[in-house]
């Protein structure tokens, strides 16, 4: 039993509010991941939860039990940093089990512990070594072995995988998602890496400026985004976005482009209405002339991505990108259509950013 | 070929700047172990009896001897107490107080500016005053003034470079920020400690201005090895040279105690 709940979390440097009233709720078991550009107040936010970071106001309370001001290892949490910190002057073995022994546990009993969560990360052949000894993804093993033997209420990650190359962050973040599938540890991953935020997460709390922008599983969050910023942030290529005004037929007209909107997901928009359209370059595809909700455009560059290609063309002016399976048939300078469907539309208010869905 | 005459020449280079460092040092201690006609010969003689006379002179002379013996006292409590107090100070201004830490730095470092010579006399009035002239004690308080500042000075980078991720880590785990301090801090900047605690040492056990005006009879070695240079026309050498090697010896063995010492708590971990 641990879910975390922060309430109207304050964090200031002096006077200036780096978060300002953040209410947030984990439930147990779940996998969260705070995602968010630098400076979006994730890594902080992880660090109070830590008890590393002193909270300005606000209340964070693990499992029921209010937390705020407990020093960081008396709340029954686990971090691992993401320069894996581990102590230079120990060997891997002390490393894992310096907390156990520290707490006072019979040697009899961390033994048989140090070779299950040894075993678990493969780490056994490494025990004797110092962490200077060891590769960049050992050294993160041993550190997350280091939080596992305690089996605390909730493991902490700050941006473990940063400083590992592409192949091995891969490798790790499936690791990591299966050791939570096993264990079911309440755990808080920060990155601001979207792919990994999607492919790891239960839940995702995309946060910016101190705040949290949207806040739902990474399906929600894809493909429906509540503002402009998570829909920029979130989706590789990033999404195309287009001002236009709506006209009478729920048709959205900017220049040559005049897409129909779906009216079940806007049913409040006005002819006349100015409204920031968002696609998504791999919801549209090449079509053949006369298919309904086409864009013409003409080709600019083709970047190869291997079973896809991204395509970026010109339409009165602008680029707008797509990516198409049959991306080697079209060439710079072609002329070529491609559409989305309706529902595949998003529709930002210009000014707010937010998401006109259902407005 | 090109690359032998270049390794030959690098070689040769290092050798003579060997010899040019270690020279006279080398003749410093086969002086020390020399009778007194050997040394003054025109014709510098390399094979000779070597005696144990001069060595005898100094430890049989009793003020050589207390010279010895203040020194090792002075220097060893006042670096003692700039470690036990300057460590840790510079610990919390490495990770507590960085905001103050530059000025800290600062004063600390001013400390080192005025020469000391502009101290010494008001120093004596002072010690006089307070009765502790020419005792030890007030030889070691003046030092401390000197081994705290050196040893904050030298101290603060060594923690700044202690990764802050590592006593993070380490108050994760439930210690208290003196268990962070001692288990991890101090022995993770542990190198770097040693060759400020080294440095400080060397700075103290050389330093004879303020050990010449501040004490009489209890002089330090410096103090005792200066005044035997000026014994008349008759210089003894050879007890210069063996004086000079008995200065030299300690910081040595000193370093090389202190050296041991860091190997094993390196290890320690190790288990």
């Amino acid at each position: 039993m641990a879910n975390i709940t922060c309430s109207s979390i304050v964090k200031s440097y002096g006077d200036y509010p780096v978060i300002d009233g953040l209410n947030l709720d984990i439930p147990d078991h779940e996998f969260v991941v705070f995602l968010g550009p630098s400076g979006c107040g994730k890594s902080t936010m992880l660090r109070m939860i830590a008890g590393l970071e002193t909270v300005t106001g606000g209340r964070i309370e693990i499992g029921g039990t209010d937390v705020t001001d407990l020093p960081p290892g008396d709340r029954g949490v686990a971090m691992v940093f993401q320069s894996y910190a581990l102590y230079p002057h120990m060997s891997v073995a002390d490393n894992i089990t310096f907390g156990l022994r520290r707490q006072g546990l019979p040697k009899a009993e961390i033994a048989p512990r140090l070779t299950q969560v040894a075993d678990m990360l493969g780490l056994a052949p490494f025990l004797d070594r110092r962490p200077k000894n060891l590769s960049g993804g050992q050294q993160q093993r041993v550190a997350m072995a280091r939080a596992m033997i305690k089996t605390p209420k909730v493991f902490l990650f700050d941006e473990p995988l940063s400083n590992l190359d592409a192949k091995l962050r891969e490798k790790l973040r499936t690791e990591i998602r299966k050791m939570h599938l096993q264990l079911k540890t309440t755990t808080i991953f920060v990155t601001h890496d979207q792919l990994e935020a999607m492919t790891i997460a239960d839940r995702i709390v995309l946060m910016r400026d101190g705040a949290i922008e949207q806040m739902g599983t990474p399906d929600e969050i894809f493909e429906r985004p509540a503002s402009h910023f998570v829909a920029d942030f979130i989706g590789t290529p990033a999404m195309n976005f287009i001002d236009a005004t709506i006209e009478p037929g729920h048709v959205a007209r900017s220049g040559s482009i005049a897409l129909s909107l779906s009216r079940d997901l806007f049913p409040g928009l006005r002819p006349g209405q100015k409204v920031e359209l968002g696609l998504r370059p791999a919801s549209m595809d090449l079509v053949e002339p006369g298919a309904p909700n086409a864009i013409a455009g003409r080709v600019v560059l083709v970047e190869n991505m291997g079973a896809e290609g991204q395509v970026i063309t010109e339409v009165d002016g602008r680029e707008i990108s797509f990516v198409t399976a049959q991306f080697r048939r079209v060439k710079p300078g072609d002329a070529v259509r491609f559409a989305l469907r309706p529902d595949q539309i998003h529709a930002f208010d210009p000014v707010s950013g937010r998401s006109l869905l259902g407005a | 070929m090109g690359r032998i005459i270049s390794a030959t020449l690098t070689r040769a280079l290092l050798a003579l700047l060997i010899v040019v460092a270690l020279g006279p040092i080398l003749w410093t201690v086969l002086g020390a172990f020399k009778e007194l006609r050997d040394i003054v010969t025109p014709v510098p003689k390399l094979i000779f009896d070597p005696t144990l006379d001069n060595f005898a002179t100094i430890l049989r002379n009793p003020t050589i001897r207390d010279g010895l013996l203040h020194s090792a006292v002075v220097v060893s409590v006042s670096v003692l107490i700039g470690a036990v107090l300057g460590i840790p100070a510079a610990h919390t201004l490495a990770r507590h107080a960085r905001r103050y830490g530059d000025d800290v730095q600062f004063f600390v470092l001013s400390l080192r500016f005025m020469p000391p010579v502009a101290i010494a006399i008001p120093f004596i009035v002072i010690y006089l005053d307070l009765g502790i002239y020419d005792t030890l004690f007030g030889l070691i308080l003046v030092y401390l003034v000197t081994t705290i500042s050196t040893v904050i000075w030298l101290a603060v980078p060594a923690f700044d470079r202690v990764p802050r991720d590592i006593e993070e880590a380490a108050a994760m785990e439930g210690c208290s920020p003196l268990e962070v301090f001692w288990r991890f801090s101090l022995p993770v900047a542990a190198p770097s400690l040693f060759g400020a605690i080294v440095f400080t040492f060397v700075l103290v056990w050389n330093e004879l201005l303020l050990a010449l005006t501040l004490a009489a009879q209890n002089a330090t070695l410096p103090v005792v090895a200066a005044s035997i240079t000026s014994l008349g026309k008759e210089v003894p050498w050879g007890v210069i040279n063996a004086a000079t090697v008995v200065l030299v010896v300690p910081p040595l063995v000193f370093i090389g105690l202190l050296m041991g010492l860091l190997n094993t708590s390196v290890q320690g971990g190790r288990k």
